[in-house]
């Protein structure tokens, strides 16, 4: 139970940090971002091709984090020509086409297989302390991240993409480079998303082609449209509610006896169920944005 | 009847020359030229439809031209991008201003002091941005007192009237210290109140160097704002005249009102 506890919180940390990097995008710039998870993908290839070739963990992270952000950059180039709808369209593209890419080059990403016997990075500590180190570790980096993207979400940074978000036009009439913003935007949530990859890489001691599906996009959309878009706060509660929805059906299983597939079915409903009664209650979300007080 | 040459004769700060926008098949701005000079203050008139607000668009960057040129301070700028055009000293607002939700009107009119997305300093919180930051915010509480919003300076931006939306515009397009400030209708909607006080501030600006170009229906606005009018009709610019000159010019007569217009325009006169 105990290990079932560090396991779930520390995979709804990873997950939050990923959230966080899509809220830089969606909830702050407004953009329809559906091929999020390719970001964590390459975190986690990265850390996975780099560390099989003997290289340390920090370089198979940053490595991932600076792959992230060159293809954010493509991306929003990309989308220039493209309406925000038809753009978004073009980021699910974008992502299958690197799943496929990742499932077809067995030479370099271990085709459908995927990477395994990645090092867990505090292995050698006896249980539980290895997995609880590691969980420290991912919610240091998550509050680091969150207090980060908290002051680009509420400075000057911040203020730009929200106005490009509701106001482009007015954004543009007051000389802001709409496309330089966008860039800003997908590239810092990139790179934030692509930690969370390596991360995940790490303490699942393995990377495949999965970690990038759709679903995991959406997901992730999931867990911004019920906590809060645009708030750092309603945006980790989202992930935690998402996870406990996640956590709370393997129980309810063993108790109320039914079988895996049917807990399997549960797990998306209750999600689905929650997303509905957010959109019907609470359409900005359990804490929705609220407008910045300035002194 | 008298007319003003398109011309300046004080140096240009904006030339507009054989300047053409077409949307499909309709032909909204047609062989266009004009000058403005430095330290003016122009009303550009014309009936609705006449091409006003897309050639506001067009000099600002907001619409392409299709030919033509747009110089601003001996420099080409017909071809730039909305950004690259504020960046040079031109601020504009809209006719029909859209402002934003979550954004207070301080946060908005603080968003207008710098165009620099600011993404490095705003991580590392410089004490160089706070300075910004403090200065900002400085200034746009001086600029919303000037036009009357202190009150809602805490309000959503969306949530304003209508006519405190384009005041708000106003202060939003003051805060970048713009030399060339263009204005689409800014006292539509406008109590008349405030509208004696944006007559008011837009003469201090002008006497501060500011060169304004005003689109306007109102022609009591006009006459006591402008120096020069310029009247479009269908696309052509029909007239460059004082405002006073206005009523009894023949072309902008049968802009407005169609044949018979000299009779007519002497009957409105009578009646004014």
């Amino acid at each position: 139970m105990f290990d079932f506890l560090i396991f779930s919180l520390t995979i709804a940390g990873i997950y939050a940090i990923m959230a966080l990097g899509l809220n830089l995008q969606a909830g702050y710039a407004g953009l329809l971002n559906f091929g999020h998870i390719a970001f964590a993908g390459i975190g986690a290839y990265a850390t996975g091709i780099l560390t099989a070739a003997g290289y340390p963990a920090l370089v198979g992270a940053c490595v991932g984090v600076l792959v992230a952000v060159v293809l954010g950059w493509c991306i929003a180039r990309l989308g220039r020509q493209l309406g925000a709808d038809y753009w978004g369209i073009a980021t699910l593209a974008i992502a299958e086409i690197l799943r496929t890419v990742a499932t077809n080059e067995d030479w370099l990403t271990g085709g459908a297989q995927g990477i395994s016997a990645i090092a867990f990075p505090l292995g050698n500590l006896p249980r539980p302390w290895g997995a609880l180190g590691f969980l420290a570790l991912v919610l240091a980096l998550l509050w680091v991240l969150a207090l980060a993207s908290q002051r680009l979400g509420d400075g000057r940074f911040g203020r730009a993409l929200r106005l490009m978000r509701e106001e482009p036009k007015l954004a543009a009439c007051m000389g802001y480079d709409l496309r330089a913003l966008k860039s800003r935007a997908i590239m810092a949530g990139a790179a934030t998303t692509a930690i969370a990859g390596s991360l995940y890489a790490h303490y699942m001691s393995f990377v495949g082609p999965d970690y990038m599906l759709a679903s995991e996009t959406f997901m992730l959309w999931t867990m911004l449209m019920i906590g809060g878009m645009g708030n750092t706060v309603g945006v980790i509660t989202g992930v935690l509610l998402v996870q406990a929805a996640y956590c709370l059906v393997p129980f309810a299983k063993d108790s109320l006896h039914f079988g895996s597939d049917i807990a399997g079915a549960l797990r998306i409903g209750l999600i689905g169920l929650i997303l509905l009664l957010s959109l019907l209650w609470r359409s900005q979300g359990l804490i929705p944005e609220k407008l910045r007080k300035i002194q | 009847m008298t007319s003003l040459p398109l011309s300046t004769p004080t140096p240009a700060l904006l030339e507009v020359s054989s300047l053409a926008k077409a949307f499909g098949g309709n032909r909204v701005l047609q062989d266009v030229s004009f000058s403005i000079g430095a330290g003016e203050i122009v009303g550009l008139l014309g009936p609705n439809g006449s091409g006003k607000s897309t050639l506001l668009n067009t000099i600002s960057g907001f619409e392409a031209i299709d030919s033509g040129s747009v110089r601003y301070r001996q420099q080409e700028i017909g071809r730039l991008s909305a950004h690259r055009i504020v960046a040079r000293g031109v601020a504009r607002t809209f006719q029909l201003p859209s402002m934003p939700e979550k954004m207070s009107v301080i946060e908005l009119a603080m968003a207008a002091a710098t165009s620099h997305h600011g993404f490095w300093e705003t991580l590392a919180a410089r004490s160089g941005v706070r300075a910004a930051e403090a200065a900002a915010r400085e200034k746009a509480t001086r600029l919303l007192h000037e036009l009357l919003l202190t009150h809602v300076r805490d309000l959503p931006a969306a949530a304003l009237s209508g006519g405190q939306k384009k005041l708000l515009g106003i202060v939003c397009a003051l805060m970048g210290d713009p030399q060339l400030l263009m204005l689409d209708e800014p006292t539509a909607g406008v109590h008349p109140n405030l509208r004696n006080d944006i007559v008011q501030a837009l003469r201090r600006l002008n006497a501060q160097g500011m060169t304004i170009v005003i689109v306007e229906h109102d022609m009591h606005f006009i006459r006591e704002v402008c120096s020069r009018c310029i009247v479009l009709d269908r696309g052509h610019i029909v007239a460059s005249c004082a405002p006073q000159e206005l009523s009894s010019n023949e072309r902008v007569l049968q802009a407005y009102l169609g044949g018979g217009a000299q009779e007519q325009g002497n009957a409105m006169e009578a009646a004014q």
